[in-house]
């Protein structure tokens, strides 16, 4: 009895290690084994049967960050594959792990022949690498294309890498920010669109006080915003209150924008806004999908990000309130300001070519064959639009998507983010808008370019930032968001600015500083 | 054949290498049903610690580890240095602290109080509940606990209004965090840590237990003479394994629950490795850091089996 009692005690300590050690295993954050989410490749990967060609297709295999839940169906693929004479492997993973993936990738020597980066943040990481050698110069071979020499000169400057060119840009317009509100509610309440900052806080007061919706019920919120500094509200209403993007220039210095004092009052004005209870009060730790759902679901009125959003947004909307109304705005300055509003680059994306995978400028010359080719209005229109009459159809020279917004957002959506260059280029089709708020927004984004504050820095290089900058904004970040909740005051915030010098911060400044006073 | 081996006079060092090929050759099948265990130990636990030594190197992903140059401790030297550590280490050893102090025992007393429900549906059911959330990962009871407690609209927040309260801010306080993370590890695991508890109370005599009973020993004290004791190994087994989980305290639950304003006091190690590593691709350096931690989980286990055995227990090995 006791001898059984004995072995029953080991076997289940034993099942108690092997438990504990397996467990540990899965949960090594340490080591760089690619996760096992990370690594399982895209699942377009069976190839299509090729029409017989005489030239032998060009087999390409891409990767790039998806931004749905699903890997999109071979539909497009197909086409695409017809069109280009090519046969492509796409390798589809979620853009929210997507830096990941791609440092796991690149640790292991596995980036494919085609490898689109997340946004510029990347960009500037992946910069030491480039100048490592890592990747072919594209420079010298775009005038041998006639397509790829239409991108615009100064968005590839942007991109450059100590004047050399390595990457194709995905083009996006420079200013996309601005207000969405509900146009409904501003009626009911007899307020026009705001024109000053102090207009957008009465705005919010209203929306959270004044019954808009006329139902009786305190169940109104103003501003829905979300975790993020840069695409939330946060850096478009600094905008409006005159800060620098990203950096500005003081006295012959470049210095970063938080250490000017219009950034100081952005974080005042949010603080109030919080502390009045005019907005979402966790916006902290509130995801987009969350504040997105505060809006759409007709408790929050104010939506401050890219205006483009509008679309969907109404859409989702007017299915939970069915008489909701919205409209865009983009012009709100502090009183006794000038219209200003941060603008990227000229793109969100470039695409770079491996020298691992890429064997010879032969095999380059065809990838970029296949690059140009995109270029071209038919490559172009179906790798954003789709396939015409199914995802969409010419509306008066336009492209008009399709009323089934779930089929083209799961079929298009992965291949309408990597189409480089901009309609201007590459001979896409505009985009035909029957929502007023959405047409108004286009007119809006183009008034934006004007009043367009432009980062200093974009075409200038720091070491210490390439390296360190990001790891330092965080002290930034936390402390912005520590300061609008009110964990710490002015000097409190002032002592993190003085914290992130001492860390690097202050060798950003002169590095930028110098290659600034250089490039005059 | 083994037979006229033995006889054979030889050095007393062959002698014993003799009886261990014997011994091996006796339990042949076990030893077979251990070469898939560790192979599996070769494979993903041993060799991958070659990558170890590029914490030792300015590593450079394209040059490989042949190609990169050697720093020595540099990489521990900053690491050390670094303002943020000190806090970092911190944060890590108060989560595990309560993780000990709150989380372990309960398990236990659940364990204990199933095993004396009478009506075994209704303890079937019971055990059934309460490990179901073992089995949802932590995305789910971290939205979970975001819809319950947020500020607009979260339902604890709404009861605390109509009571009169004043509104709490549980995601976005450091004072919240810890007792937050504490309280979701309690529900996903507690169920889940029964079973082992549960499979070595099955395993005791019920003759002890009669014993007790003609003895006039009540309920708790059967618990505190006959339970207790008897499942006591399994405890301290469980314990010393905890522990080498110093730092393992789930990188993706901490994750989950951060953000700008409990950074503070919930950026622990390993969230700091993944931040810096694997999202700015300081390879070297979160290296450098996994390193550091295991070596202080192995100190720790080394410490805890320590104690055991001088407690008069097995301990582990």
């Amino acid at each position: 009895m006791k001898k059984k009692k004995s072995m029953l005690m080991l076997l289940s300590a034993m099942m108690i290690v092997t438990l504990g050690l397996s467990a540990c295993s899965g949960n090594n954050g340490g080591n760089n084994e690619p996760s096992p989410a990370a690594s399982n490749a895209g699942a377009s990967e069976k190839p299509s049967e090729a029409p017989p060609e005489e030239e032998e297709p060009t087999e390409i295999t891409i990767m790039l960050p998806l931004n749905i839940a699903e890997t999109p169906p071979d539909t497009i693929k197909t086409e695409l594959e017809k069109l280009t004479n090519t046969k492509l492997t796409y390798q589809f993973f979620p853009a929210d792990t997507y830096e990941e993936k791609l440092n796991a990738s690149f640790a292991t020597g596995a980036l494919p022949q085609v490898t689109y980066l997340k946004n510029q943040a990347t960009f500037i990481r992946f910069k030491e690498a480039i100048r490592d050698n890592q990747f072919w110069e594209i420079g010298p071979y775009l005038g041998e294309f006639e397509n790829l020499s239409k991108m615009k000169e100064s968005i590839l400057n942007n991109t450059k890498v100590d004047g050399k060119l390595y990457s194709l840009y995905i083009g996006r317009p420079l200013a996309r920010q601005g207000l969405i509100y509900r146009k409904d509610w501003a009626d009911n309440l007899g307020l026009s669109a705001p024109q000053t900052t102090e207009d957008l806080f009465a705005m919010a007061k209203a929306f959270t006080e004044d019954d808009p919706d006329k139902d009786g019920n305190d169940n109104t919120v103003g501003l829905a915003d979300r975790n993020d500094l840069i695409y939330g509200a946060f850096k478009t209403l600094s905008s409006f209150f005159g800060t620098p993007n990203n950096f500005g220039v003081k006295d012959g210095q470049i210095l970063p924008e938080f250490m000017f004092p219009e950034y100081i009052e952005t974080m005042d004005y949010m603080k109030s806004l919080r502390d009045a209870g005019y907005m979402n009060q966790d916006f902290a730790a509130t995801s987009k999908t969350d504040q997105v759902n505060l809006f759409q679901s007709g408790e929050a009125g104010l939506y401050i990000g890219s205006m483009q959003d509008v679309n969907s947004l109404y859409n989702n909307l007017v299915k939970n309130v069915p008489t909701a109304e919205v409209a865009t705005h983009n012009k709100i300055v502090k009183p006794g300001g000038t219209f200003g509003i941060w603008a990227i680059p000229g793109y969100n994306n470039v695409v770079l070519f491996p020298k691992s995978a890429i064997k010879d400028e032969a095999e380059l010359k065809k990838i970029l064959a296949f690059f140009d080719k995109m270029m071209t209005p038919e490559v172009a229109n179906l790798m954003y639009w789709g396939i015409e009459g199914t995802h969409y159809s010419v509306v008066e020279g336009q492209a008009k998507a399709s009323d089934d917004s779930d089929k083209v957002e799961r079929e298009v959506k992965g291949y309408k983010d990597s189409v480089i260059g901009e309609p201007e280029t590459n001979g896409q089709l505009q985009g035909f808008h029957d929502l007023q708020a959405r047409i108004d927004a286009e007119k809006f984004i183009i008034e934006n370019e004007a009043a367009a504050i432009h980062d200093p820095t974009a075409p200038l290089d720091s070491v210490t930032f390439t390296e360190q900058g990001q790891e330092l904004q965080k002290i930034i970040t936390d402390a912005t968001y520590q300061y609008m909740y009110g964990q710490l005051d002015k000097a409190g915030f002032e002592k993190a600015v003085e914290t992130w010098k001492e860390r690097g911060g202050q060798k950003i400044i002169d590095e930028f500083t110098a290659a600034y006073n250089a490039s005059k | 054949m083994e037979l006229t081996a033995e006889p054979q006079i030889a050095p007393p060092k062959s002698k014993t290498s003799s009886e261990l090929k014997k011994r091996i050759w006796k339990n042949k099948l076990l030893y077979v049903m251990a070469i898939p265990g560790i192979l599996f130990f070769i494979l993903f636990k041993y060799v991958p610690m070659y990558g170890l030594v590029i914490s030792l190197q300015d590593f450079k992903p394209y040059e490989g580890i042949s190609g990169s140059d050697w720093v020595g401790f540099e990489h521990f030297k900053r690491l050390f240095t670094e303002p943020e550590f000190l806090n970092i280490l911190t944060n890590t050893l108060i989560l595990f602290g309560m993780n000990l102090i709150f989380f372990f025992p309960i398990p236990i007393i659940l364990a204990l109080m199933l095993n004396e429900v009478r009506i075994a549906i209704f303890k079937r059911l019971v055990q059934t509940l309460v490990y179901i959330p073992h089995f949802m990962s932590w995305v789910i009871i971290v939205s979970i606990s975001y819809v319950m407690l947020t500020m607009d609209g979260g339902i604890i927040n709404e009861l605390i209004a109509k009571f009169g309260g004043e509104k709490v801010n549980f995601l976005l306080s450091p004072e919240w965090f810890r007792p937050m993370y504490i309280v979701q590890v309690i529900w996903r695991e507690a169920g889940w840590g029964t079973i082992i508890y549960l499979a070595a109370i099955a395993a005791i005599d019920p003759g002890l237990y009669e014993a007790a009973r003609i003895d006039g020993a009540g309920r708790f004290r059967q618990i505190w003479h006959i339970t207790l004791p008897a499942i006591r190994s399994v405890i301290i087994v469980l314990l010393i394994l905890k522990i080498g989980d110093v730092l393992e305290l789930g990188f993706e639950h901490v994750y989950l629950l951060l953000n700008s304003m409990n950074r503070g006091v919930g950026e622990i190690i390993d969230t700091y490795v993944y931040t810096a590593g694997l999202q700015q691709g300081q390879f070297s350096y979160s290296t450098a850091i996994g390193f550091f931690k295991s070596f202080i989980g192995l100190i720790l286990v080394m410490a805890a089996n320590w104690l055991a055995k001088r407690m008069g227990e097995e301990g582990v090995y």
